[in-house]
């Protein structure tokens, strides 16, 4: 079959493919990574250098290739990390002005435009170094030309590019001493053969090369599903403008069961989800099969995933009022979420905070966090997660709590990579996060707020309660399998095997003459009674002392308490 | 003023010039920077792209508690993220002090004196 053209589709999918093939390989890139400095992220930086170009593409409007190419440019530009990163944005800033005029592109279109960047790329520099990513792109551009003379199919010129592009990763070893030295082909050389085989992959279907086929995991099936729902939601400002009005959502677990009564194949339900709605994405492994669309025929979708498996999850937003969740399955996300509210109109502050469970959420939420984050204690967020939130939360300026030591230094690392500014309070459990809060002033600077909300952390102690799922000794304590533990500040200061007797206990070692506020945050595995006893016992004990009980609803934790 | 490293067979002297065309050598890797610039722009007027054997005049070597301080005036090229190209040749430069001198920059300051429109492919 032969491909004349590249149109607006066609190259959004190229960028999509391109950017998942190279962060499945990201890792692989890291290792080779030696020159210019042997660190060891060429593979992370590039990877988010072309997401940041991917995302670009996928929320720009633009009706033409020539429109989204500068989309994806600017994209690169603004997210370029490392060397390779900048390398690889200056690449395609030369391509996307060689197409910048183009509707759709041809094969000599395809192949002007690699030439081009080569040609802009090298300009860049005050002395080329031979042997680097400038090498690969040249010979695939090379090699994209060649073919132009003998072919009008743009999957040919793109095999040709890659091809191209592989003779010149081989010879990087022979052009940089270092890469010898180390015996590796160039790192980011390597990152921009991965980035022409996604192309290649998006045009043809096939994958090129000894590698495995893709599938995305559960996490980047959420990620797509986000990004695209993101895409079509945006720039819809009125009602009218929506043509289908239910973001409709499915997880199918594929298989045997009553109802599922045909093989399951991706294509055949995506053409046929194609007919009923728009921004539809279909992805799949072999166990299950996520879909995201919007249409106005949520049944028909349910419909057709039930003919291949059980409905493992379904989630229906009606677009046209402002995301009302009539149906949601299952609570459990696989991985950690931001529930963000996009505004149309900047905010000034954005408090994003990291919690899990619904009451700590709407506990957060009266305090006046903005955004929430949900992960914490089993699984905490990443960087990007982090980044994510920060972007749409629309304003001005961020704070976050990350109320897990092992999320600091995420978060730290996440206000390095936004360009609004960014306080991090190092609140390490769910009651200093909220501690802090009670010193955020909305009207105050950001760093008065920071040095506010950073000192109102020693007035409060932090307990946990939870479950020991070994036998071990800590601080000369015995922890025993079952019992129930208190953690004071992180450290293990009771074992019993009575969780109310544990919780008391705790307290008791927290409290003193200076305490005068106790909450009680009642877990998924605590219960109402248990807390009231709790609460009586500190007021038979202690006369002066305040106690609150709040429902938190957090997994791990029956009970977390603060004294302040 | 000069680098010098104490040895137990004595002392090595490394003077200024040598460091800038160390550090000058680290900027002609980083992708994106496409001259070094004179540190006196009244003198040699602005913007000059100096040349290889010039480096050590867009290159300004401090001592610092005890430690290195750089100070690297450089051009970069137009439509490119100046503070990735400025990271990339802070890491660079103390990588190569590192590992060719053996003694660690405390601070390397970029400081970005002019950005260069490079003719756009037609």
């Amino acid at each position: 079959m032969t491909i004349d053209t590249i149109t607006k589709k066609e190259f959004s999918d190229m960028i999509r493919v391109a950017a998942h093939r190279l962060e499945k390989n990201a890792k692989f890139v890291n290792s080779l990574n030696v020159f210019p400095v042997p660190d060891g992220d060429t593979g992370t930086n590039m990877s988010l250098t072309v997401q940041s170009g991917f995302k670009s593409v996928n929320e720009s409007e633009a009706d033409t290739v020539g429109r989204l190419g500068k989309a994806l440019a600017k994209g690169l530009l603004m997210g370029a990390r490392g060397n390779s990163g900048v390398i690889t944005s200056q690449l395609f800033r030369g391509f996307s002005k060689s197409i910048e005029a183009k509707d759709d592109l041809t094969a000599a279109d395809l192949a002007k435009a690699f030439d081009d960047g080569v040609k802009t790329a090298y300009k860049a520099v005050m002395k080329p170094v031979e042997g680097t990513i400038l090498t690969v792109a040249k010979y695939g551009a090379n090699s994209a030309m060649d073919a132009t003379k003998s072919s009008e199919d743009v999957a040919v010129i793109m095999q040709a590019a890659v091809k191209g592009a592989k003779v010149g990763l081989a010879k990087t070893p022979s052009l940089l001493p270092v890469l010898k030295e180390v015996g590796v082909v160039d790192s980011g050389g390597q990152g921009l053969v991965f980035i022409y085989e996604g192309f290649l992959e998006a045009l043809t279907g096939e994958v090129s090369s000894e590698s495995e086929e893709y599938t995305p995991d559960e996490g980047e099936m959420d990620e797509m599903v986000n990004a695209t729902h993101h895409q079509s939601v945006q720039g819809q400002f009125t009602n009218e403008d929506i043509k289908n009005g239910y973001c409709t959502e499915m997880m199918v677990e594929l298989g045997q069961n009553p109802t599922s009564d045909e093989t399951f194949d991706n294509d055949t339900m995506r053409d046929y989800l194609d007919t009923i709605g728009d921004s539809l994405i279909v992805v799949s492994d072999d166990e299950v099969v996520k879909v995201h669309v919007h249409t106005n025929y949520p049944r028909k979708v349910w419909e057709e995933g039930r003919k291949f498996g059980s409905l493992v999850k379904v989630k229906i937003d009606n677009m046209r009022i402002q995301h009302e969740t009539i149906v949601d399955g299952d609570e459990t996300a696989p991985a950690a979420t931001a529930v963000a509210t996009k505004s149309s109109e900047p905010v000034d502050y954005a408090v994003i905070a990291v919690s899990s469970g619904e009451g700590l959420s709407d506990l957060y939420k009266s305090l006046g966090v903005t955004n929430i984050i949900s992960g914490g204690q089993t699984m905490n967020p990443s960087t990007n997660d982090i980044v994510d939130a920060i972007n749409s939360s629309n304003a001005k300026r961020a704070i976050v709590l990350p109320n897990n030591g092992n999320i600091v230094m995420a978060a730290k690392q996440a206000a390095g990579l936004v360009d609004i500014p960014v306080a991090i309070v190092p609140t390490k459990t769910i009651s200093q996060g909220m501690t802090a809060m009670l010193s955020f002033n909305p009207e105050a600077d950001i760093d008065e707020n920071q040095e506010n909300m950073e000192d109102s952390l020693d007035t409060v102690k932090s307990g946990q309660v939870t479950q020991a799922i070994r036998n071990t000794s800590i601080d000369g304590l015995e922890i025993t399998k079952g019992h129930f533990m208190g953690i004071v500040d992180g450290k293990i200061e009771v074992d019993d095997k009575d969780i109310v007797k544990t919780t008391e206990e705790m307290l008791d070692k927290m409290i003193d003459e200076d305490s005068e506020v106790i909450t009680i945050l009642v877990g998924k595995d605590g219960n109402d009674q248990d807390a009231q006893t709790i609460s009586d016992y500190l007021s038979d004990k202690y006369e002066d002392l305040e106690t609150e009980i709040h429902q938190g609803d957090q997994p791990v934790y029956p009970y977390l308490v603060a004294v302040e | 003023m000069a680098i010098t490293i104490n040895t137990k067979h004595g002392q090595i002297d490394i003077s200024n010039s040598t460091v800038s065309s160390i550090v000058g050598g680290a900027a002609s890797d980083i992708y994106g920077i496409v001259g070094m610039a004179s540190k006196n722009q009244l003198r040699d007027g602005m913007n000059t792209i100096l040349n290889r054997e010039d480096f050590s005049r867009g290159v300004v070597i401090h001592q610092e508690d005890d430690k290195l301080a750089v100070d690297v005036y450089i051009i970069v090229g137009y439509g490119i993220k100046i503070s990735e190209v400025a990271k990339n040749l802070k890491e660079k430069v103390k990588y190569n002090l590192e590992t060719m001198l053996g003694t660690p920059a405390g601070t390397v300051n970029v400081y970005v004196q002019g950005i260069k429109v490079l003719d756009d492919i037609k």
